[in-house]
């Protein structure tokens, strides 16, 4: 039983991934352009989610081996350095986001700018992580994220026509705007399938030191986890469909995006859209920077983990020490964290392939794997989401020039 | 002579009539008590996807296109490899006498 | 064995199952006649940027003798230091005494531990 309460990893990587600045903003925007006709593309990257998530749980279970170090050990250095640089840039375009989607909720509440939130926050970031444990971070991010059911509860209070939310479930083209259909729909492809989300879980299966006997616990985890930022996704997505789409407001920053909050609760809605964001930005942001440091320190071989004291992994914790320092940089000088989650969108669909593709070898590995390997199922779903990443990386550019 | 291994694997590896034969991907090393001697390398293409271990993947996608020519995996013992310029590693024996290793 | 898959870019451990790095490169004795011999991992240094370009290992090299350790070769641990070979490998060493973690000690003491709150490196 004490396994389930383990849901907490699934949690917080859910909501620290899946219910970011990117996530809420491309779930707006589609809403408010599209009404629910992009519902299919969250619960296509909610899925597709939930099976990568549940792989990364089960390598690291069985192996005690991250995907990092497996990656590493069955690709070589070269390959490795490769993705490192890869994941390492765009990953660190999605942390400077976060930080100022911090600062923006921050801006809403106090009106001050964010960018004099950016030091404040970067040190807070950076202070949780020097002095917390994984198990804090986990709970405590966890619990918090619990504040975004309030999209949900907003959602709900506009009463959606549930016969028109189910048939935006099925992919189905738009009469007009075909181009920034497309780039909307590649946007929350990249918003749901963060490699780093990948690699945060598999890191924090070992933090939380599971073994062989959480394979089945994994697989409810990852599910439920996964399952709960998809339907808060859609949750914002629906709601953005009935407070937006009407009036034919667009959605450009987060003005708007707290809009299809107020209308449903004029009285709340203000407060707690700036504080699920705040939550939900601060967990990304804590997230983001764990699995950066994770990817170096694995790679390279350091030795790593939350719960040391910073002294005692050095360069793992100087890796996050300077990155954040220099997401601040950015957001300091006034850059628009909106676009700049879009950019970090743009360029995770275009590099899905290089993080995925390694996957599937690994997940078929004996060695790695032994009898937990993956059947034809699991391999089938894989090479479906790599032909998938294939197509938004190639998609992904020429669509935000066109349809951004 | 000190040779460094990492910077054998992938490297080409010619015969003794400087004909093409493959990319050296693996070494197969017997260890000792203390010791560890190398017994052959493995060469060709089919080597790389033996150490990725996607035979179960792409054995039947290989088949179905191209028949044998994919399959030029081969074993050759130390003796015959001379790694005097490791840049450009020779055989001692030509293509044609070498052993086929799966 | 197989050097590519089983010892190749593997996590090394030594004597307390402390990391002390990746297997990052092997020297192998050749000589004429003789049979070729595995003696020393390589960790570190320049070796694992050697294997991508020669031109990023000589960068890596000249910033690496800039500070810290101020040092750019790899460090070579004897193959009979090898215990066991499985998904990882142990080494029969600490790993302070291979200087396998000098870069490590040296951030640790010059950098981390000088702001407030890093805690104390591990004791030996």
């Amino acid at each position: 039983m004490k396994k389930i309460l383990q849901v907490t990893l699934g949690i917080v990587t859910s909501v620290g991934g899946f219910l970011e600045i990117g996530s809420v903003t491309t779930a707006a925007q589609a809403g408010a352009a599209f009404g629910y006709q992009l519902l299919w593309a969250i619960l296509l990257g909610t899925v597709c989610l939930i099976f990568l998530v549940e792989m990364s749980g089960r390598l690291s279970a069985v192996s005690k081996h991250t995907i990092v170090d497996a990656m590493r050990e069955r690709f070589g250095f070269p390959f490795f350095f490769i993705v490192l640089v890869g994941m390492v840039l765009v990953t660190f375009l999605v942390l400077i986001a976060e930080l100022g989607g911090v600062g923006l909720s921050l801006q809403l509440l106090t009106g001050i700018g964010f960018p004099r939130w950016a030091i404040p926050v970067s040190f807070l970031v950076w202070l949780l992580m020097w002095k917390g444990t994984f198990g804090l971070i986990e709970t405590g991010a966890s619990l918090l994220g619990l504040v975004t059911i309030s999209f949900v509860v907003a959602a709900v209070r506009l009463h959606p026509d549930w016969s028109g939310v189910a048939s935006g479930l099925a992919p189905t083209m738009p009469h007009i705007d075909k181009a920034h259909y497309g780039f909307i729909a590649v946007s929350i492809m990249g918003a749901s399938i963060s490699p780093y989300l990948m690699y945060f879980y598999s890191s924090g299966v070992i933090e939380d030191k599971w073994d062989e006997s959480y394979i089945g616990v994994n697989r409810f985890i990852a599910a439920s986890g996964m399952t709960f930022g998809g339907v808060l996704s859609m949750a914002v997505l629906v709601a953005a469909a009935l407070a937006l789409h009407p009036r034919g407001i667009q959605v450009n920053g987060f003005q708007q995006t707290a809009l299809l909050m107020t209308t449903a609760l004029p009285r709340w809605g203000f407060y707690l859209f700036a504080i699920s964001m705040l939550v939900a930005c601060f967990g990304a942001a804590l997230e983001v920077s764990l699995a950066i440091a994770y990817f170096f320190a694995q790679g390279f071989g350091w030795k790593w983990g939350e719960d040391l004291e910073p002294a005692k992994d050095a360069r793992f914790s100087l890796v996050y020490t300077i990155i954040i320092l220099l997401a601040a940089v950015p957001l300091l000088f006034g850059i628009d964290p909106i676009k700049v989650t879009i950019t970090s969108m743009a360029l995770t669909a275009a590099t899905l392939p290089l993080a995925i593709t390694p996957f599937l070898f690994l997940m078929n590995d004996p060695i790695y794997m032994g009898k937990h390997r993956n059947g034809w199922l699991s391999n089938s779903v894989v090479a479906i989401i790599i032909a998938i990443s294939f197509v938004l990386a190639v998609i992904s550019i020429p669509l935000q020039i066109v349809g951004g | 002579m000190e040779i460094n291994v990492e910077l054998l694997i992938g490297r080409t590896v010619r015969d003794v009539d400087g004909e093409k034969v493959g990319r050296i991907e693996e070494f197969k090393v017997e260890r000792g008590d203390k010791s560890c001697v190398l017994d052959s390398y493995l060469i060709g293409s089919s080597a790389l996807i033996e150490r990725l271990s996607a035979w179960t993947l792409v054995r039947p996608i290989a088949r179905a296109l191209s028949g044998r020519r994919f399959y030029s995996l081969y074993q050759v013992p130390w003796q015959d490899m001379d790694l005097g310029d490791p840049q450009h590693p020779r055989l001692r024996t030509a293509k044609r006498d070498l052993r086929h290793a799966k | 064995m197989d050097l590519v898959r089983d010892v190749m870019d593997k996590k090394l451990l030594d004597r307390s199952d402390r990391e002390l790095g990746r297997v990052d490169g092997l020297i192998m004795h050749v000589g004429p006649g003789s049979q070729p011999r595995i003696t020393h991992i390589l960790v570190g240094g320049i070796t694992p940027w050697m294997r991508l370009s020669d031109v990023l290992a000589r960068v890596a090299g000249k910033l690496a003798r800039m500070w810290g350790p101020k040092r750019a070769d790899p460090v070579r641990i004897p193959w009979s230091c090898v215990k066991t070979v499985g998904h990882d490998i142990k080494l029969d060493v600490l790993a302070r005494e291979t200087g396998a973690i000098d870069w490590e000690i040296w951030i640790a003491r010059h950098i981390i531990g000088r702001i407030p709150g890093s805690g104390t490196e591990e004791a030996e």
